[in-house]
Order: C-alpha cells, then structure tokens, then sequence
C-alpha cells in the first residue's frame, strides 16, 4: 500500500467512524419511540420495496411530472453505487479495480458509468433549475439543504469527469472510447496540458471526489437526505391497510393518552419524520393549506423531527423535554391551531411517495389535547357533551331519530329475520336536508324489494367525529355499545348513507371485534342494479353533473366507481370530473371533526371545493355523503349560487330516475 | 260483622300506570308508611306486594296521578259479589285532627297583599299587574288588597297603589331601603307580615322579587310558588297556584295547604295591568323599622345601566329578545332593519352562520351549534332557514317567530309564529306597527 | 377555607317531549343530568380553587343514583362529594330541600371555614330558584343571586365583591364572607373534565349523609317538611306553528296581525 493509500485508508476510517456514529446517535433517538408492530405480510412488504424505491412508483405520479427526474437521479444514484464502491475499495487496495476486469466487461462498464454520470449531473442540474425558476408553490424550494446536497452530487459528477478525463489525457485510461463524457471533458479543459499536470489534475480530482462523497455520506444524517437511509425501511414498514386507524386506549389508571411528547409517538412514527424529503406533495394536497390555514402537513412532521433531534438527548438521558411539542413558537414546536384545522381527509398520507402519516400523527396529538389536558376549540365542549350524553351531534332526544319515518314504509330490524341493518345515522335521521336522502334510500330499498330493517331511537352515533377529534374515551364507550348491540341483534350485514358511519363500522369496530358486511348505499344500489332487482328505466335530466369524491369513501375505502357508474346510467351520461378527483378529490371540509367547528383562519374549504366546480359549469353537483352535501349547500349559497347549482345524492338522483319510468 | 264471611275485602295493591310517572322527586317513596316503594334508577317507583297495604297515600301524592290500586282477576271477583251484597261501607275520609287545629291558626291571616317593587321611586309594572289579580283573589276570599311599600320617599306609590286597586298600604320608609338589598328588605317584610298576617302574598317574579321572595318564605317557613301563569281560589278558600315546570312541558297547580301566608311570584307580563283609576283612595299604614344601617354588612357600590353600555358589550346569551338574521338578509347594512325592530323590542341582533362567513357580523352574534346557545324570551328568525345547526342554538326560546320566503324552510317546524314573505317588507312593517301602537297608547293615556 | 357547592341531579328537560295524544310525559331516553346552571357553580368554585386554593366540596340531595351527578364533580375537580340521601329527605320542596342542604353545610363548615356557598342559579326541571336564597336565609350568610361575575374576592377581610344582573341593569355588590352566591350561565364556560380526573372520580368514594347521621326533625325536611303541595299536574296549552297572514301577498296586513297577536297573548308590550 502506497502512503496516499494509508492517508485515504486513514481518513476513510475516521469518516466511516463518524458517520456510524451520527447514524447510531440518530436512530437511537427512533428507540424513544413506543414499540408497533408492523410485522407480518412479509412477501407483500418486499414487494412494495420493488415497486415503491427501486422501481421508483412513489416518485413517478402524473401530477408531479417532474418526479421523472428524482427517479433518473435514483437510478443513477444505485448504478453509481457500484462504481463509488469500487472507488472507495481501489482508494484503500489499489488491486481492487475495474480495470482488472476483461475488456468487454470493463468498458461496457465505464460506458454505463459515464452516461449515467452524465444523466444525473444533468438531473441535478435540472432540479437547480426548477428550485430557481420554475419552484412550484407547495415546494420549499429554496432550502439550504437542497441546494447543499445538490451542490455536492454535481461535485462528485464533475470531479468524476476530470479525474476520468485527466487519466485519458495520459493515455493511461484503455477504455477512454467508452467514456464519451470523460473524453469530452479531456479534450475541451485539458487539451495540451503536460503529462504532469495530468497527473497532478487526476490525483486532485481523485481527491475531491473522494472528499466529497465522504462528506456526502456524513451529510446524510444531518439532513433532509436522510430518506436515502429510511424510506427503504419506511416503505416496507408501511402500513398496509387502506386506512390509518387509530390504535385502541387502554383506559386505566395511571396510564397517559395521546401524544404530548414526541417519545409517545412510536418508533415508526418517529421514523417518518426522517424520512421526509420535503418534496411538498401533502402541502399540495392539503386542502387546509390550499385555503392559507395554519396547517401544512409537512411542517408537522418535519416539527415532529426538529422536536425529536433537540429533546431527544436528554429524554435518552432521562431529562425532562426542554423544547414542547405542543404549543411553542419556535421550530420543532406545533402550533395548536394547526391541530384543529385538519380534517382528517387523508391526501397528504394517500399522495406522500414514502408512505409518512401525517394526519395521524395530529390525531395523536388530538387525543392527547381532549384527554389529558382538555384543550380543545370551545365550540366542541357542547358537542362532546351531546355525543356523551345524547348520542348525537345536537343533543336531539333520541326519540326523534325515526321521525323521518312517517312518509315511507319501514321496519325494525328484527333478528334472524331482516337481512340488511339500515344504519341511518345521525345527519339521515335529525338533519332535515339529509332526511330527503334517507329517504330516497329507504324507496330505493323498498323498490329492489331487499329486506331491511331500522333501529329507530335506539341506533346510536357511532361516534367517527369524536375519535377524529380526540376524544377516544368516549368514543371506546359509543364504539363498544354499538358493537355490543349489533353482535346481540345478529347483525351481518349494514347499509350506512354515510361515509364517516360506513368507515367507522367497516375499520374502526374491527378493532373491537365487529366483524360484518358494511357497505354504503352507493355501492348497494350498483349491485342491486347489477343483479337486476333495481331497475332505472327512466333517465333524469339534471344538465351537466359533476361528481364530488368524499375523502371517506374514496381515499378512506376506495369506492371510485359504483357511485359514478350509478350516475351515469341514471342520467344517461357519465359524470364531469373535476380537476382533483379520485385519490386526488379535495375534501368538502367538515371531516375531522371540521364539522363541529368555526372556520376563522382563511377561505372556506367548501368555498375553494365549490369554486373548483363552478369552473366546471354544472347545473348538479353529485356527491354521496350528507357532510358534503351540507357544505356544498353552504357554499353555494355563499356565493349565491344555490338557484342555479343543485346538489343531489346518488341516492337522490337514483330516486328521481325511477320516478321517470 | 258476619262470622260466616271468610272472604276478607281485597285491598289490592298499589301500581304504576305506565308512562305516567314524571319523577316528580320520589313523594310516593316518601308518603309510603311501610317503606313498600323503592325507585329505580328513572325515577320511577318499584311497588312491594308484599309490603304494600294499599294505603292510597302514595296515589293520593301523586301530582301525575301516576299510581293506581290494582285488583287480580279474583280479587275483582270477589268485590263484584261484595258489591252485590251491598254492604260494602263507604270509606270515609280519614279525619285528621291536626288539619283542624292547623285550619283554625290558618284562619288567623287575611287579606292579600302584594309587593310593590321600586327603583328610584319608580314602581315596577309588574306590581301593578299584581293587583289586578290580587284584586280577583281578595273579592273570591271577600278580603282587603293591600300594598307594601318599602323604600325612601316612596310614600307617593301608596297613592299610586291605591289608584291600581289597593285599598291599603304598608309604608315603611327609611333611608336604608334607598337601594334593595335583600337583607333588610326580607327582615321588613316579614316583621309586617308577623303583625298583620295576611293570607296571601304575591311578589313580582323579577330578578330582585325572585331574590326577596325566596328569603322572605325561608323566614316565615311558608310555601312559595315562582313564576305562577294562574291564580285563583279554589271551593275551600285555597290559593291555586299554577305554574309551568319541566321546562315547560307540564302545567302543575300548587297549594300551600298548611302554613300562611300563601306566598307566590308571577312574571312580568303574565297578568293584565288593571285600569288606572287615580280618584280611588285607601288608607296608608306608616310602620318603622329597628334594622339599623350598621348591621347591614352588604354594600351596593355600583348600578350600571346596560343601555350606557357599549355595543361590544352585548350579549346574546343573556338577552331576553333576540332578532336574528341568515343568509336571507343579504348584507351588512341590511342589518339595520333587524336592529330597528330589536331596539323597539328592547333586544339585540343575533345572526346565524352563513352573515359571520360573509363578514357581515361577528362571530360573538352567531347563534348556533358553534356559537352561542340562547334562550331568550322572544326569537325572530328572519331569513333564517333552520338548519340543525342553528335550530339546536335556539329551539329553548318561549316564543320563536319565522319570517322567511321559502315556506317549506325547516324554521317553520320550530316556530311559534311564522310569516311566508319577504323580510324587506315584514320586518319594517311589524316595527312601524308596534310603533303605532306605542304612540297610540302614550295619546291614549 | 372552603367552598361548598350545591348540585342537582336533574331530567334533562330539553328532551322531555309530550304525546300528543295521551298528554302523558315522553321522558323514556330523557337523561338525568348535571343541572346545567350547576355546572357553572361548579365551575365558578373550581376557578376560585385554580385561583386561591379553597378546598371544595360538593354536596346533592337526591335518591341514590345522584351518585352519578357527584362523580362528575369529582371528575372536574372537587375534592369532597356528599351525598344527602334519606327516604325521609325524598318528595321535598325548596323549603324542605333548603333545610337539609344548610344542614349538611352547617356540619361541613364545623369541620373547615366555609368561606363561599355556591349555587346555581335555578334548576332546570323546577325553575324556581328558591333553594339558594333559603339557603343563605336559614345559615344567615349574605346572599348575592344572579352573580354573572365574580370581581374580587379577599381572603384576608373577609369581603367579596360581586356583579349581579337584574333586569336592564347590573349591580356592584360587597358582601362579608361566608356568603351564597347564586351564578348565571354567562359567569363562565364550564371545563371538560380529563380522562384521569375521570377515571380517578370512578374510585373516590362518595360520602353518604342520610338522617340518622343529620338527625334532623322528621316534620322539616322531605314531603312532611315541604309547605307546597302538588295538587294535579296537566299539560299546557300548546300554540306550535301557526302561519299568520299572507306574507307573500300583504306582507303589512301579516306583520300587523302578528304583533296584534303578540301583544293579545302578552308575549310583548306596547
């Protein structure tokens, strides 16, 4: 070994040392963490690690066009890692070199190793490009960090080139043909230079090279890059339900619920943090960033990072946290406004490319704020009171759920007997707007003949806003009383009109052991429609009809395409599409619990919602859920549009056309 | 009796008759002698057979009449054949010594009199209307009406009483009765209702009537009835007192059967003011008092009159009449014609959601599931559809009144009152009418 | 020192509904509640607690499964929940009820000072705002009803300084301590309690005063001690949704007969 090779071998050491060292100091913090299992469906997770990193599905999106080149950066990133290894090896034993492969190997290989130098100098060059000019607004475009990291990878491109291109100019680089790139740099900056310099030139470069990626990979832990390291990891720890639940309370004595510090987040959780690129796809999404509220889902986690970085040594310690999670002004601290404007509507999880949960780590903290400090927006202490004590949002008796049922045939549910659980809810029972659904459902249900039946006073809210606002000890009474009463009724099958009723039966009392058929009208009444027993003869003519997806439907469970086939064969023409649709569909504003509070902060989620579809010129806007319905119907109104726009439900509109025939 | 009658009369058992029962506060458990009721957890109660011994205490205490005696198939049977045989003696009414002697104390009080609430000199209407029914009260018990004043330099509302239909007032005039405190006021009147005894005595059932009221019936540990919509004699001389309770939902009519005097409050507004006739003279009886100001330990420091107050200071919550305004009144300035009919009303503007997210009010007014609950006295919802988030803020309202265009709005189901038409044309109108009415009845008088 | 406050457990009024054809009470599902107007004598007390460290203790009158209302006491945060529960104390009136209530403080100020009695203003099931002031007459404490704000508070003298609120105006009192205060719902937005104070309340153990332990005179308390009697009740008259006039064709003549109308049934005045 030659003394440059015992220098390198000697810096290498020290940087290798002190990147572990940075590496264990970080993810020994992730140990703070609660434990969560994430095990099982091993084949299924490994897979999503193909598709998702190495193929790059998480960064290729339509919507983001540009994410094209982080997957050309990617790949050539994983190609580069073969010759940066080799690179590092030959600095240490100079008998570890390519070189030493047989021709054809060796210059298909630096040809590989050239053009893709050349494509990710060029990526790089590009992403500068866009960060200056052309950065899209959700994009934190401008950070140090970026440009940092991108300054470093087109050091490494460069410095690549000209020790290359150094070593061609001495004649001493045989597969110089095969490396265009190198050979250009060769002749167009060192043409004519003595064989000395040369040789001066490539020891530099090889130098600066090699510097360079050391610092690189001593940079990773101390920036947004650390995703190069978690997102593999991220991916495949993934959570591989449609929906993020919630974990179940223990509630006993002396236990604390919710997240008020971030060692009560769990390991995963903490993980997402680091593992968040800061590409600004969920503050894109977020509808209550589109309408300039505190809330920028990418800010909370990266907060949720800050906070871990700086509280955690001393929580490793055992000291108290200096910094707070909840409340603080300073960066790594969450403002408490920005807790209350979520609503829970699931984009910025649906759209994150390394699966980070973000709203789920504001419901963490919801709970926290309700049950152990009962810190919350004062317009909900009435509403939490009236769920607890009354079952329902308003404080309506109960008596008054089946008022609805005067003007239409029903029945109770009875044991044994009734196939189908008719699951009202709260808005199709007290809400007068709603009631027209609910009962254009029941004549839908009389109409295919299926038998069904109610519970009239006796249903009970199943409690969705609650959980979604927090208060989990509450909702774990609602949840397990509801259960207990379907699983003492026989219940195997319900029908909910509403997509937060549909969610919080299908997912969340899986939790506590309901295991039935839930399924939502819209999904009904596209198989009573299949298998014949509804029939829509008749076409309604309600002019142009756009379709609004509703987040718990949708992104929530993934019913896309039975409430829009409906409606195409009760109109007689598909439905227009809005810009934001399907998994992109931005939420109406009253999930989360947003139902139960004041807007003060910036536009009107609905407002924005209802402006995207008057761009769209419909005389209907469709939707299938009474939380949207009645803030389309606000919107309308407020911008005085509600005799020209209607807004019907699916089930409203099935109803119309079987009038028709 | 006849020794060949095995048969012993069946004396049933007491039962609740169901969806009678109103959880009254458990009067059945406490006039049961055998200890036969227990209640269950709504309140109802849960009757012993074993223990009951069909008393009819408990049925006889029912305000609901709730409880029934029950008979089985063969104890009905059997009182069949007793009937037939027509022996069965009539029950008599169980004669009760103490009613005697307490009736004969009773007899001791006479007269109906009513507290004649001043501010300032300046009587409270609701005294006057006080005397008209007083006057009712005193010509069915074929008694005097009296007032009592209490105040400084008052003397003048003795006339006035008269001139209402009193035909005597107590007049205890001192400065330490300038402002009301409940203390010396409470101590007045009962040293006066000690001496003089009357048999009934009504107070209006105002924020300060509400708070001597209570005070004064505490100290003579007599019965006291707030808030009466009707009173009225009944065949054996008693005061009826009848009065909303549960919320309004049930009428109850209360005696107070044993103790004197007949003690009751009645709202403003409830009874008919009786004509003002300033010839009619009555007979002022001066009394003093030994309450010296020393012993007086509450000071009032300050009155504050809410009309002097600014206008951010108003509140909804508390306002007794509110007129309240949706998407329907079209913008901020539209207001105006809302304000006008409060300002007439003496109540304030509330709003519902949809003019706090047009920026035409703010937020403090909005009435609703995320603003403010009311209960106010009157409530005119104008352009105001009715959607559940806003009925839940004010449906406890006494009276709601609807204006709005669409006749079919859910408003409609909650109000008392409602008018199919345009706001711009209603509301202006019903202000200009009370208006009309006011000047009338100034003119007039 | 101490704060004792008053609470009742009552049906929740808002949900009683009549049928419409018996005329009977519909009070199936209608909850029993914390009154509402306690709640913010609950909190009123809690604040004081928050703010000079009284201790409180909450006391209630009522069958056995008044229990419930006491726990949530507890569970927002009061140190002590009695509970006045005797056969004898059952089917009272204010009269009745005030003299087991001011009993029951009586005995608790021999164990600590009491400082402030607390009520609400009215119960919402009997409307009559009686029990305070026959509170504050029988323990001759000053009484202050229909306090909306509590402006100052001094240990030290002994003096509290209060606004109550009267019809049109407001009045600045001072008052000596101990003193009854009765609160309005405007005084303060009462707290939620938290799981742990909610789980702790589950196990703190009530304590029971029945008459054995009060010894009070039969003929006093309970429906022999109430000096009014329920001679029938019936249900009101009720005048729900009447449309007046054509709006929409003589909007004048509509808004004329509705004040005619209003100021007919003495809803108004002129």
């Amino acid at each position: 070994m030659s003394l440059s090779n015992w220098i390198f071998l000697i810096i290498f050491i020290i940087a290798i040392t002190f990147f572990a060292w940075s590496f264990r100091k970080r993810f020994r913090l992730l140990a703070l963490g609660k434990a969560e299992n994430r095990s099982g469906s091993v084949l299924k997770r490994c897979w999503n690690v193909v598709m998702y990193p190495f193929l790059q599905r998480c960064a290729i999106n339509p919507a983001y066009r540009f994410g094209i080149n982080h997957a050309i950066l990617f790949w050539c990133f994983m190609v580069l890692l073969i010759s940066n290894a080799e690179f590092l090896l030959k600095g240490i034993f100079s008998a570890i070199d390519f070189a030493r492969l047989p021709n054809g190997a060796y210059f298909t290989l630096s040809l590989i190793f050239d053009i893709v130098s050349i494509l990710a100098l060029l990526a790089v060059i590009l992403a500068v490009v866009r960060r200056l000019f052309f950065a899209p607004r959700y994009l934190p475009a401008r950070s140090k960090d970026a440009f940092v990291i991108l300054s470093m990878i087109a050091a490494l491109m460069l410095a690549f080139f000209f020790m290359n291109g150094a070593e061609i100019g001495q004649g001493i680089e045989r597969a110089s043909t095969y490396m265009p790139i190198s050979g250009f740099f060769a002749s167009a900056f060192m043409n004519g230079a003595s064989k000395t310099t040369l040789e001066i030139l490539a020891a530099i470069f090889w130098w600066i090279h090699a510097i360079v990626l050391l610092s690189f990979l001593n940079y990773l832990p101390y920036s947004k890059h650390m995703h190069i390291l978690t997102s593999i990891p991220n991916v495949y720890l993934r959570n591989l339900d449609g929906v993020s639940l919630q974990p179940r309370e223990e509630f006993k004595k002396g236990n604390a619920y919710g997240v008020g510090q971030v060692n009560q987040f769990t390991s995963k959780n903490l993980m997402d943090s680091y593992s968040c690129t800061e590409c600004g796809r969920c503050s894109d999404m977020c509808p209550a960033n589109a309408t300039q509220k505190h809330l920028n889902p990418r800010v909370v986690i990266h907060d949720i990072k800050v906070n871990l970085l700086k509280n955690g040594p001393d929580l490793v310690a055992g000291k108290q946290a200096t910094l707070p999670l909840i409340g603080g002004k300073k960066e790594g601290s969450i403002e408490e406004e920005v807790l209350w404007d979520c609503t829970t509507c699931g984009a910025c999880t649906a759209v994150c490319p390394v699966f980070i949960e973000q709203y789920p780590r504001i419901l963490d903290i919801r709970r926290h704020l309700v049950q152990m400090e009962s810190r919350f927006p004062e317009e909900l202490l009435n509403f939490f009171e009236n769920m607890e004590s009354r079952s329902n949002p308003w404080g309506i008796a109960p008596t008054d759920r089946a008022k609805w049922t005067t003007t239409v045939q029903t029945k109770p549910f009875e044991i044994n007997e009734t196939e189908y659980l008719f699951y009202v809810g709260c808005f199709g029972s007290f809400d007068a707007r709603s009631k027209q659904i609910t009962l254009a459902n029941a004549r839908i249900f009389n109409a295919a003949g299926i038998s069904w039946g109610i519970l009239g006073k006796d249903e009970l809210c199943c409690g969705d806003s609650l959980r979604r606002l927090g208060n989990e000890f509450i909702f774990d009474t609602m949840a397990q009383k509801n259960v207990k009463m379907f699983k003492d009724k026989g219940v195997k099958k319900i029908i909910t009109q509403c997509p937060h009723c549909y969610t919080t039966l299908k997912n969340d009392y899986r939790q506590y052991g309901l295991e039935v058929e839930v399924i939502h009208h819209t999904e009904l009444i596209d198989q009573l429609i299949k298998s014949g027993k509804l029939k829509i003869d008749g076409k309604v003519d309600l002019g142009k009809v756009v379709f609004h997806d509703a987040c718990y439907l949708g992104r929530y469970n993934q019913i896309y395409d039975a409430p829009r086939k409906t409606v195409a064969l009760a109109t007689g023409k598909s439905p227009v599409e809005m810009e934001r649709n399907h998994e992109r569909s931005f939420c109406c504003g009253a999930g989360g619990g947003r139902m139960w509070l004041e807007e003060k902060v910036g536009k009107g989620i609905n407002i924005e919602r209802v402006e995207q579809a008057l761009t769209k010129e419909p005389q209907t806007i469709c939707v299938s859920c009474p939380y949207c319905m009645t803030m389309f119907e606000d919107g309308l109104k407020t911008k005085k549009m509600e005799d020209k726009v209607q807004v019907l439900d699916v089930a409203e509109i099935v109803n119309r056309a079987m009038k028709q025939s | 009796m006849d020794e060949q009658k095995k048969i012993k009369k069946p004396r049933g058992l007491a039962r609740l008759i169901p969806g009678k029962c109103i959880a009254c506060g458990d009067r059945c458990q406490a006039s049961c002698p055998k200890d036969a009721i227990a209640m269950n957890d709504k309140g109802e109660p849960i009757v012993s057979a074993e223990k009951c011994i069909a008393c009819r205490k408990c049925m006889k205490i029912c305000p609901a009449t709730a409880i029934e005696i029950y008979f089985t198939p063969e104890e009905q049977k059997i009182l069949a054949e007793l009937a037939k045989e027509a022996k069965t003696p009539v029950e008599a009414e169980e004669s009760d010594k103490d009613t005697d002697t307490i009736a004969a104390k009773l007899r001791e009080y006479k007269g109906v009199w009513v507290f004649v609430e001043q501010m300032d000199g300046k009587a409270a209407e609701v005294s006057w209307e006080l005397l008209g029914v007083g006057a009712n009260l005193a010509k069915a018990r074929n008694v005097e009406l009296c007032t009592m004043v209490i105040g400084e330099k008052v003397e003048n509302l003795c006339q006035e009483s008269f001139a209402y239909g009193a035909s005597k007032a107590y007049l205890i005039d001192n400065p330490i009765f300038n402002h009301y405190r409940t203390e010396p006021y409470y101590k007045a009147i009962c040293y006066l209702v000690n001496k003089y005894k009357p048999e009934i005595v009504l107070i209006g059932a105002t924020g300060l009537g509400r708070d001597l009221a209570g005070a004064v019936a505490t100290e003579l540990r007599t019965g006291l009835t707030a808030d009466c919509t009707n009173l009225s004699i009944d065949e054996k001389g008693l005061l009826l007192q009848t009065r909303p309770a549960f919320g309004g939902n049930i009428m109850a009519t209360i005696m107070t059967e044993r103790t004197r005097p007949q003690m009751a409050s009645v709202r403003p507004h409830v009874m008919t003011m009786p004509k003002k006739d300033t010839s009619h003279k009555g007979e002022i009886i001066r009394e003093t008092t030994a309450i010296k100001e020393d012993d007086i330990l509450v000071k009032v420091l300050e009155l504050i009159d809410n009309r002097k107050q600014g206008a951010e200071e108003i509140d909804i919550a508390g306002a007794e009449v509110i007129v309240a305004g949706g998407r329907g009144v079209k913008s901020k300035e539209n207001f105006r014609i809302l304000q006008e009919l409060a300002d007439e009303l003496g109540g304030v503007v509330g709003v519902s959601r949809g003019p706090v997210e047009s920026g035409w009010m703010p937020v403090e007014r909005q009435v609703g599931q995320t603003g403010k609950t009311v209960r106010p006295k009157i409530y005119i919802a104008c352009g105001i559809s009715g959607a559940i988030q806003h009925l839940v803020g004010m449906q406890d309202s006494d009276v709601i009144i609807a204006v709005n265009q669409d006749g079919n709005a859910p408003i409609f189901e909650a109000a008392t009152y409602g008018i199919i038409g345009d706001l711009f044309e209603v509301l202006p109108a019903m202000t200009k009418h009370i208006r009309e009415l006011r000047a009338k009845k100034r003119n007039g008088a | 020192m101490l704060i004792v406050t008053c609470i009742k457990q009552v049906p929740d009024t808002t949900q009683v509904k009549i049928d419409p054809v018996t005329g009977n009470l519909i009070r199936e599902g209608v909850p029993f509640i914390v009154n509402p107007f306690d709640t913010h004598a609950l909190e009123e007390s809690l604040r004081l607690k928050d703010k000079y460290g009284f201790h409180i203790a909450a006391i209630s009158m009522g069958p056995p499964n008044t229990e419930f209302t006491l726990r949530k006491a507890l569970s927002v945060g009061v140190d002590k929940a009695i509970l006045l529960s005797d056969r004898v104390f059952g089917g009272a009136d204010t009269l009745a009820t005030s003299t087991v209530l001011a009993e029951a403080i009586k005995r608790l100020s021999q164990e600590e000072e009491v400082a402030l009695v607390i009520c609400g203003k009215q119960t919402i099931d009997g409307d009559t705002a009686q029990v305070g002031s026959g509170i504050a007459t029988r323990l001759n404490y000053a009484q202050l009803t229909l306090v909306d704000k509590i402006l100052s508070l001094d240990i030290k003298a002994k003096r509290i300084t209060v606004r109550r609120k009267l019809e049109g105006y407001h009045e600045i009192v001072e008052a000596p301590l101990p003193a009854l205060i009765t609160v309005l719902r405007e005084i303060n937005h009462p707290r939620y309690p938290t799981v742990p104070m909610r789980l702790n309340a589950k196990e703190t153990p009530i304590t029971i005063w029945d008459n054995q332990f009060m010894k009070l005179q039969e003929e006093s308390i309970g429906l022999k001690g109430s000096a009014t009697q329920v001679r029938r009740i019936f249900s009101p008259e009720r005048t729900k949704g009447e449309i007046v006039g054509n709006g929409t064709a003589n909007p004048e003549e509509a808004a004329k007969l509705l004040i005619d109308k209003m100021v007919a049934k003495d809803i108004i005045s002129v």
